[in-house]
């Protein structure tokens, strides 16, 4: 009887959180603004970060560019440092008519402070290749640094598993057909 | 319930500058890993933000989960009331909330009440039977070998020709000599574990001479023999045989058995052997000297003289290698009474004390008399050396009782043995050792390598231990790493013994986490 009364209890709590907020994650993790992207087109990614590390102000925000995503250009933020590492490509590829073998493969934004009670985003731009695989999901694993703590929104789902199980899922975005 | 929670939660969504995020726990009362004095009348969880809980438990040391069911919410502060005093022992408040994303997080806290949950003594199936057997077969062998060459060193070194008492050493001694064969016999059965109706097959034999106690064995036998040729050989040798058969007295007893195996060998072996050499001397004298002083009181006084000389020194370094050996066995004073090993030695002791008390009379107020011809004194001398000999015979009972009785300082080797799991998949490997392997505090050793044995750099490892079948949330720490390449997490207590599910997070780079998991077994 109490077993079942906590079990009642909880799925209750959990129909009425959904209820208030429809699918909650959402709000919870680091996420992309934009889930959805042809391949072939420019994106522009927007990273938002709606909390701290266990209520601590962020420091940093990392994020890891993956292959097949090129020509990336950051934006720059008014109280961070701005910091693009450069890398080669696995491959190259064709941009404008002409070939690409590096750019950017990860982005730092550092040095800034974000309260744990304050909500910002990050930006950066760059080109889907067209050969990436449509249907697929791209993840951007992204660090999350704090004073003395850090987050990492870093995990990909193996093959069959569901992604919402994820403690700290990495932002993915869904790649749809050339248009 | 609802409503309530849907208030919470719109509260949560209108309060200016909130952002909606999964809660984090900043602080717990009482902290985790803390040890209480006494049961505490409330707990408490502050969270980085308001939350409702879900499912919060109390699991007891014994692993029964108790429900929480009274709590209050006092903004990110959830009080939580204790139902009932707890007793002492390792306890884990196990909680699950959902936070203003929707989204549920759960985790534990250890606490423990007056000191962190401890592993009682093992214990093993018993045959009754055997043990009555291999029990008998050692007090037969104790009476060959201390009061049989003992007697037999006494006629030749103390008595000086006097022949009293030579019938019974040699019995004693025939005694030893059909006791240390059996014995052999018997360890082979407990050693394989089979019954009785095998003692007949050679493979028992050869196992039982296979253990240490072969050599205690082939030992004795020789010293038995050296003994009986001193009592039957030319009258020239007899002192060297005996002499010869004291010191195979001691090493046959240092050869095997608890006190021998002890650590530090050096030192354990040697006081073995200093030790049995003396009981020898000691027990094996009385016999002789009993009958002596009854029969051909004449004779006693030489007799007599010599053993009241040497024996002060004796007994002086039977009490010293006795004090050490039971110091490098017992280690605290506590197990004297915790464990059976120690009982047996306070039952010994307090034998020995009558022992004591007896032979001290004897020395200081009968020899002086009985060596003057006083026939009083001389009865009553020999009444006591008889009674002396009881107690002796007293002693050798519990001496080979010590045979079941693993030493404290056994048990704490067993008890420390650690729980290991080796976890291996294409991505990585790891083996994860809990030392010890019960419940109670704890060390954890984590070795990480890539799916094909090579090395594997790490950002960080952390541990994270669960039972959700006991309903005890993930227990997350974070290892550091040492000198040597291992990763190591102090101050863990493990608070219920059974399966517990542990898993790996072994960061290899910035934005890489390989996670691993398998089952650990926590003993009791």
């Amino acid at each position: 009887m109490e077993i079942r009364e906590t079990i009642m209890n909880k799925y209750l709590l959990s129909a009425c959180a959904f209820l208030v907020f429809g699918t909650g994650a959402a709000f919870a993790h680091v996420t992309l603004e934009t889930q959805e992207a042809p391949v072939g087109s420019t994106y522009k990614a927007i990273l938002r970060v709606p909390h701290g590390c266990e209520g601590k102000a962020t420091t940093a925000v990392r994020v890891q560019i993956p292959e097949g995503v090129i020509s990336v250009k950051p934006m720059p933020k008014p109280g961070w440092t701005l910091q693009a590492k450069q890398g080669r490509y696995e491959k190259s590829y064709q941009l404008h008519g002409q070939t690409v073998t590096s750019g950017a493969k990860q982005i730092d934004w550092s040095g800034g402070s974000l309260p744990d009670e304050f909500y910002d985003e990050f930006v950066f731009r760059g080109t889907l290749a067209a050969d990436l695989p449509a249907g697929q999901i791209l993840y951007f694993p992204v660090v999350q640094e704090c004073e003395g703590a850090a987050e990492r929104w870093i995990e990909i789902p193996a093959a069959g598993q569901d992604g919402d199980a994820l403690e700290y899922p990495a932002p993915g975005l869904k790649l749809l057909p050339q248009k | 319930m609802c409503l309530l929670a849907a208030i919470v939660l719109l509260a949560a969504i209108t309060a200016p500058g909130q952002a909606f995020a999964h809660a984090a726990l900043v602080t717990t009362e009482p902290t985790d890993g803390a040890v209480l004095a006494q049961s505490p009348a409330q707990f408490s969880l502050t969270f980085s933000e308001p939350v409702s809980p879900l499912v919060l438990a109390l699991v007891r040391p014994d692993g029964t989960p108790v429900p929480l069911r009274s709590f209050r919410l006092n903004g990110q502060t959830l009080d939580i009331d204790n139902p009932q005093r707890l007793g002492s022992g390792t306890h884990v408040l196990s909680w699950r909330v959902i936070s203003a994303d929707g989204h549920p997080v759960g985790g534990s806290v250890l606490f423990s009440i007056g000191a962190p949950s401890a592993a009682p003594a093992v214990s093993e199936a018993v045959d009754r039977g055997l043990r009555s057997a291999i029990w008998i077969g050692k007090v037969f062998l104790y009476v060959g070998l201390f009061l049989g060459v003992g007697g037999a060193f006494a006629i030749a070194w103390l008595a000086q020709g006097g022949r009293a008492g030579r019938r019974f050493v040699i019995a004693a001694i025939l005694c030893g000599l059909v006791a240390a064969p059996l014995s052999l016999g018997l360890q082979g059965l407990d050693a394989l574990g089979a019954p009785f109706a095998r003692l007949a097959r050679p493979g028992v034999w050869q196992a039982g001479f296979g253990t240490s106690f072969g050599w205690t064995v082939l030992v004795a036998l020789v010293a038995l023999g050296l003994g009986l040729l001193s009592l039957v050989g030319r009258r020239g040798g007899a002192k060297l045989f005996a002499l010869a058969g004291l010191a195979g007295v001691g090493a046959a007893l240092a050869a095997s058995g608890h006190a021998s195996a002890a650590e530090p060998q050096w030192l354990t072996r040697p006081m073995v052997f200093l030790h049995g050499a003396g009981i020898a001397f000691w027990a094996g004298a009385l016999a002789p000297l009993g009958l002596t002083i009854r029969r051909k009181p004449a004779e006693a006084a030489a007799f007599l003289r010599r053993f009241s000389q040497a024996i002060l020194p004796v007994v002086a370094v039977l009490a010293a290698t006795g004090f050490v050996l039971a110091v490098t066995q017992v280690q605290a004073p506590a197990a004297l009474l915790e464990t059976a090993y120690g009982r047996l030695l306070l039952v010994k002791l307090a034998l020995l004390f009558f022992l004591f008390t007896l032979a001290a009379t004897n020395r200081w107020k009968l020899t002086g008399p009985a060596q003057a011809g006083e026939t009083e004194a001389q009865r009553r001398l020999v009444r006591s050396i008889g009674i002396e000999m009881l107690i002796v015979l007293a002693i050798f009972g519990v001496a080979a009782g010590w045979r079941f009785t693993p030493p404290p300082r056994a048990l704490a080797i067993a008890a420390a043995q650690p729980a290991s799991v080796h976890i291996h998949t294409p991505k990585a490997m790891a083996d994860l050792s809990i030392t010890p392997g019960h419940v109670g505090p704890v060390a954890a050793s984590i070795v990480i390598m890539t799916g094909d044995f090579g090395p594997l750099g790490a950002n960080q490892v952390t541990l994270v231990l669960s039972k959700p079948d006991s309903g005890i949330e993930p227990i997350k720490r974070a290892a550091t790493k040492r000198d040597d390449g291992t990763w190591r997490i102090d101050g863990l207590v493990i608070p219920v013994p059974g399966r517990w599910a542990a898993r790996l997070d072994i960061l290899v780079s910035d934005f890489e986490m390989v996670k691993i998991e398998a089952p650990i077994d926590i003993r009791r």
